[in-house]
């Protein structure tokens, strides 16, 4: 039996609850075969989704998955340039016609798709975005200059979230576009993601106690997103993420979380997500997305 | 005395690459541990950490080399004083943040969009009135500082007594005095 996953069309943080659903029990049985033939667009967030269920099969010691490539040249083009194919072809069986390889990703692909496997991997990350970052912040966000610096901060405490709770690694892609159905406006959303072992696991043996009967992943993301606490006892633990909701704060940012069956957002006036999403369909690790929209006129 | 320590040059020989951005616990953890071998091996009571080299500093690293640092060189008040220079903005915002959460507190050189020294961390608005105080006036006595800012002497006292112990001034018997930042 194959069990058939169908990527989304428009393919972000909000449909990927519908190819999180499509695994059902986790790790599933039958053979899986992520089928993205009709995908029109993914987000960052959702080209990273679709790398962490192939790691997390992989991990799970599941047979290799299938995954068919878009039909659309224009949408199979544009993950080749972000980087998407390069490891997706160690995930999966890839079905389809590749596009050719290009020199280099599309000018608003800040970091294209990288993987997070060591800290070594996050001084590169640090070292790739700086080199962008200040031409499409400060550019075309219009974002004060000293955004940039705190932008790669913020960028290089979530990819280390990764290296440092998650048990394994991850991947990380930046990109700036226009986002149109909910804000009207430019905006560069980070997304990170791993297979790990999630916020819950990570907490649990030094925080459940404490929440008793309402520890699970909601609380679990709670703790860490809004506490600001740590798997380690050391108070200078678990201030990445204190700061980058600060940051986020200043510049009108959203910042959300999902990890298990579970889903917190810091929801900036101009979004209308719910802050807390229980009882999700499940999904391995954690997906953390960051979206710092243009400035306006106001906001300068 | 003062030994200045350059921490563009230890992040050079420790991660052997080109990089100036200093990031990531481990990389902050190294750093420390050298930067604790040269005070080890220096007879200098005040060791200037200078920054000047490095292009972005993030939270966790801030915490690594400086926070614990200071943490570590605690302990017996008046053995070893540190003091930062060569900071940017957005790294006096790091380390600020890092040292405030926990309750540690360390004086910075003047530069950039600060003329005079200033103090980077937890400390009371009384502390920072006299560390201003004196920076401007050099040495003097709890009476004197209480004094010159029309405060009662326990007040001047406590103000000066706080420093001292986040190693932010030096004493010599009653005598507050700055440290060599100025």
């Amino acid at each position: 039996m194959t069990r058939v996953i169908e990527v989304p069309a428009t393919f972000d943080d909000r449909s990927f609850e519908q190819f999180a659903a499509a695994f059902g029990q986790w790790p599933p049985e039958e053979k899986i075969l992520i089928d993205a033939r009709g995908a029109q667009w993914a987000s960052p967030f959702g080209l990273l989704a679709m790398l962490t269920a192939g790691q997390a099969l992989a991990e799970a010691r599941r047979e290799r998955p299938l995954f068919t490539i878009p039909t659309s040249d224009e949408v199979k083009r544009y993950w080749a340039r972000a980087g998407f194919f390069k490891y997706a072809a160690e995930l999966f069986e890839l079905h389809g016609k590749l596009p050719k390889a290009t020199a280099s990703g599309p000018s608003d692909v800040l970091l294209d798709v990288t993987p997070v496997r060591a800290t070594e991997d996050v001084h590169e990350v640090v070292e790739k975005i700086s080199q962008g970052a200040s031409r499409i912040l400060h550019g075309e966000l219009g974002l004060e200059m000293k955004a940039t610096l705190r932008f790669s901060m913020a960028l290089s405490e979530a990819c280390q979230n990764i290296v440092e709770h998650a048990g394994t690694s991850g991947w990380v892609a930046v990109q700036a576009y226009t986002f149109r159905r909910r804000l009207g406006r430019r905006v560069v959303v980070i997304a990170v993601s791993d297979a790990g072992i999630g916020f819950r696991r990570s907490l649990e043996s030094t925080h459940a106690k404490r929440f008793g009967d309402r520890w699970g992943d909601g609380a679990a993301l709670e703790a860490a997103l809004i506490q600001g606490v740590s798997r380690f006892r050391d108070p200078g633990r678990g201030q990445g993420l204190a700061f980058i909701k600060r940051f986020l704060d200043q510049w009108n940012g959203k910042i959300s979380i999902r990890s298990g069956t579970a889903r917190l957002a810091i929801v900036p006036p101009w979004d209308e997500d719910v802050p807390l999403s229980d009882h999700l369909p499940f999904f391995p690790g954690a997906q953390v997305q960051i979206i710092i929209p243009s400035q306006d006129a106001e906001t300068r | 005395m003062i030994q200045t320590i350059r921490i563009g040059t230890l992040l050079r020989e420790t991660v052997a690459s080109p990089y100036r951005n200093l990031v990531t616990r481990p990389t902050g953890a190294a750093i420390r541990n050298r930067i604790q071998a040269a005070i080890a091996d220096s007879d200098c009571h005040t060791a200037l950490l200078d920054f000047s080299d490095i292009e972005l500093l993030d939270l966790s690293c801030a915490d690594e080399v400086v926070a614990k640092l200071l943490l570590d060189e605690g302990g017996e008040r008046g053995v070893r004083f540190v003091v930062l220079s060569g900071l940017r903005e957005d790294q006096h915002e790091a380390i600020e943040h890092v040292l405030t959460t926990h309750r540690l507190a360390v004086a910075a050189m003047p530069g950039g969009e600060h003329p005079a020294p200033r103090l980077l961390g937890w400390v009371t608005a009384d502390a920072r009135a006299a560390f201003a105080f004196l920076c401007e006036r050099g040495a003097l006595l709890a009476a004197e500082l209480a004094g010159a800012l029309d405060w009662p002497a326990a007040r001047a006292e406590a103000a000066l007594e706080a420093l001292a112990v986040h190693r932010l001034v030096q004493t010599d018997g009653d005598r507050y005095q700055p440290l060599p930042i100025g």
